[in-house]
């Protein structure tokens, strides 16, 4: 479990969270227990995507998968203690939240990892390889997979830190944009960059036969569509103190222009 | 001790086939402990018609909660685990019957009770994939990777244990069962599943040794006691309630094994060396049938203890003090509740 939770990793995903809490005038304090358990659901998705049987991936976060170091059964079984770890954890931990919005946090997470999110986007993914694959489909499969549990991590947030639906529905959207971002510049940079840069394996998207961004549109309207997407996502923060919305504003520019 | 015919079920947490007129007397029913009440309930309380009447009302919510919708693949995985004839439904009857000691309408319990099945099924499928038990068949059908293959039986797995969460948090009636029990609902079921619960236990079942005490307790009473602690917590229990139903949980879920283990030796002893690879791992092997049975009956014992501290609650705690007997007696095929 500790291997792969604390083996690096960018952070976006608690940091998200911690910032959606910023956003609505909430401490970061009250979303650092929930902030720590997503990036644990995260890691635990990551585990479980990176099995023989599914991507078949040797390398993440710079070192050797999971599954390569200490077995698939005891990597099955990491990935589930994790995830039902983050679920204790914010159960136990948070406890300057109070019930009734940590209820609506565990529906909010729950419901972005389960089959109407993560799994389903990564079940959509594996039917999808070697087939071609429709802009839409592909979106499905980017939403489902990516954006979804972006999209709780700052609704958790903000339920967090008090704000209100309107809130909650303007940073859904956010996320949203900010989800599909990830991944088209994810499959760009997949195209564009080597294994040590990437600190994961490059040119598995060729050679597996994936869809992609890039090759559903090519990497030049590919590179143009993530431009667009961040747009959007930012005019969503319209509405927010500058200030507050500060760290939003700059995640997306840097999740728009990441070099791994 | 008295029994007769043949079991040829492969040992897991229940059995999964017909026990044809197995019977395994333990001494005596009663001890010097024991109330008048207490011992006429064990006598007239009718479990089969309870779990019937249960295992009816939480296959249909099963069945309304996990609904085929696109992509359609990972439902028919969830739904081909969780819904299996072969399911006996002993997580959520014990969650219910559990609660019933305390609170008063069962709807209350209803959601908690179905996602216990639902976790309990994700880490079946789990426990059986390749490069865990390898298991062929559960539940009287082929193991989920099987049929649907590793990575979609890795994926109902995975989405399974937050339907669970999800399920509570979205069913149980607030004005029932106030938010800040459910979070204690929540943490319960979490610890149960994680690393120092099932996983644990699966993790060193795998990896061998001689604890199997620890590996029994973590793999096989950590369900019994979950499903009991958390139909405690629904209904407000106090604390030293919710221990008390801790400990009889574990006692009544390892008893279950241990009876397992007993009747699949007895079986294969009839078999002959055609049964020997089918020989339980646990508590036989390392024990012998006779410290086997001794050990039945110290469990029988702490359970049955346990719920005597529950005397206050006169008739309610009869279905927990059924159960105790049904683990070693098999009055009853469970698979035959679902026709």
């Amino acid at each position: 479990m500790r291997y792969s939770l604390l083996a690096g990793g960018k952070r976006v995903r608690p940091i998200l969270c911690i910032a959606s809490c910023e956003l609505v005038g909430g401490d970061e304090s009250l979303a650092m227990p929930i902030a720590c358990a997503i990036e644990m659901i995260h890691t635990a998705s990551l585990i479980h995507d990176d099995f023989p049987c599914m991507d078949n991936d040797d390398l993440r976060r710079g070192k050797p998968t999971n599954h390569k170091v200490f077995g698939e059964s005891t990597a099955v079984l990491a990935g589930d203690a994790l995830l039902s770890l983050a679920f204790e954890y914010i159960a136990c931990k948070a406890n300057n939240v109070s019930p009734d919005r940590l209820v609506r946090v565990f529906a909010e997470l729950s419901s972005a990892i389960g089959s109407k999110g993560l799994v389903a986007g990564q079940l959509v993914d594996i039917e999808s390889e070697g087939k071609v694959v429709s802009l839409k489909e592909l979106e499905f499969i980017h939403v489902h997979k990516t954006a979804k549990l972006l999209e709780a991590c700052v609704v958790c947030g903000v339920i967090i830190g008090g704000g209100n639906d309107n809130n909650n529905e303007k940073v859904r959207i956010y996320a949203r944009f900010i989800g599909l971002l990830f991944q088209v510049v994810d499959d760009i940079l997949d195209v564009t960059k080597s294994s040590m840069e990437l600190g994961k394996t490059a040119g598995k998207d060729l050679v597996s036969n994936k869809a992609t961004y890039p090759k559903v549109m090519g990497i030049d309207e590919a590179k143009n569509f993530a431009y667009h997407l961040m747009n959007q996502a930012l005019q969503q923060l319209a509405c927010f103190d500058t200030a507050k919305a500060a760290p939003l504003y700059h995640l997306a520019y840097y999740i728009a222009n990441r070099q791994n | 001790m008295v029994f007769s015919t043949v079991l040829t079920s492969v040992p897991n947490l229940y059995l999964t086939r017909k026990p044809k007129n197995i019977h395994i007397q333990i001494r005596c029913l009663s001890s010097p402990s024991v109330s008048i009440s207490s011992q006429s309930n064990l006598t007239q309380f009718d479990l089969k018609a309870y779990w019937a009447t249960l295992y009816a009302e939480i296959t249909q919510k099963l069945e309304e909660a996990i609904p085929v919708k696109y992509p359609d693949q990972i439902y028919e995985a969830m739904r081909y685990s969780v819904l299996a004839k072969g399911a006996k439904r002993a997580p959520p009857v014990m969650c219910v019957a559990a609660y019933e000691i305390f609170g008063d309408n069962r709807l209350a319990a209803f959601p908690t009770a179905c996602a216990l099945e639902m976790v309990h099924a994700a880490s079946l499928i789990h426990d059986d994939l390749p490069c865990m038990d390898d298991a062929l068949e559960r539940r009287g059908q082929p193991s989920n990777h099987k049929v649907f293959g590793d990575d979609m039986a890795i994926l109902a797995g995975d989405a399974l244990f937050p339907l669970g969460f999800h399920h509570i948090v979205m069913h149980t009636p607030p004005e029932l069962v106030p938010e800040s029990r459910l979070l204690r609902v929540i943490a319960e079921i979490a610890r149960t599943v994680g690393s120092s619960g099932m996983a644990a236990g699966q993790f060193l079942d795998l990896k061998g040794g001689n604890t199997v005490d620890f590996i029994q307790e973590k793999k096989y009473g950590a369900m019994g006691e979950c499903s009991a602690v958390c139909g405690g917590l629904l209904a407000g229990a106090k604390d030293d309630e919710i221990e008390r139903l801790r400990r009889y949980g574990r006692a009544v879920g390892v008893l279950y094994e241990v009876v397992n283990d007993v009747l699949l030796s007895k079986s294969t002893e009839k078999e002959g060396t055609e049964g020997q690879e089918k020989k339980g791992k646990g508590y036989v092997r390392l024990y012998g049938i006779e410290k086997s049975m001794e050990i039945m009956e110290e469990l029988r014992s702490k359970a049955k203890n346990e719920l005597d501290g529950f005397e206050k609650y006169g008739d309610c705690v009869a279905p927990l003090y059924s159960f105790i007997d049904y683990a070693i007696n098999r009055g009853f095929n469970v698979s035959d509740l679902s026709q």
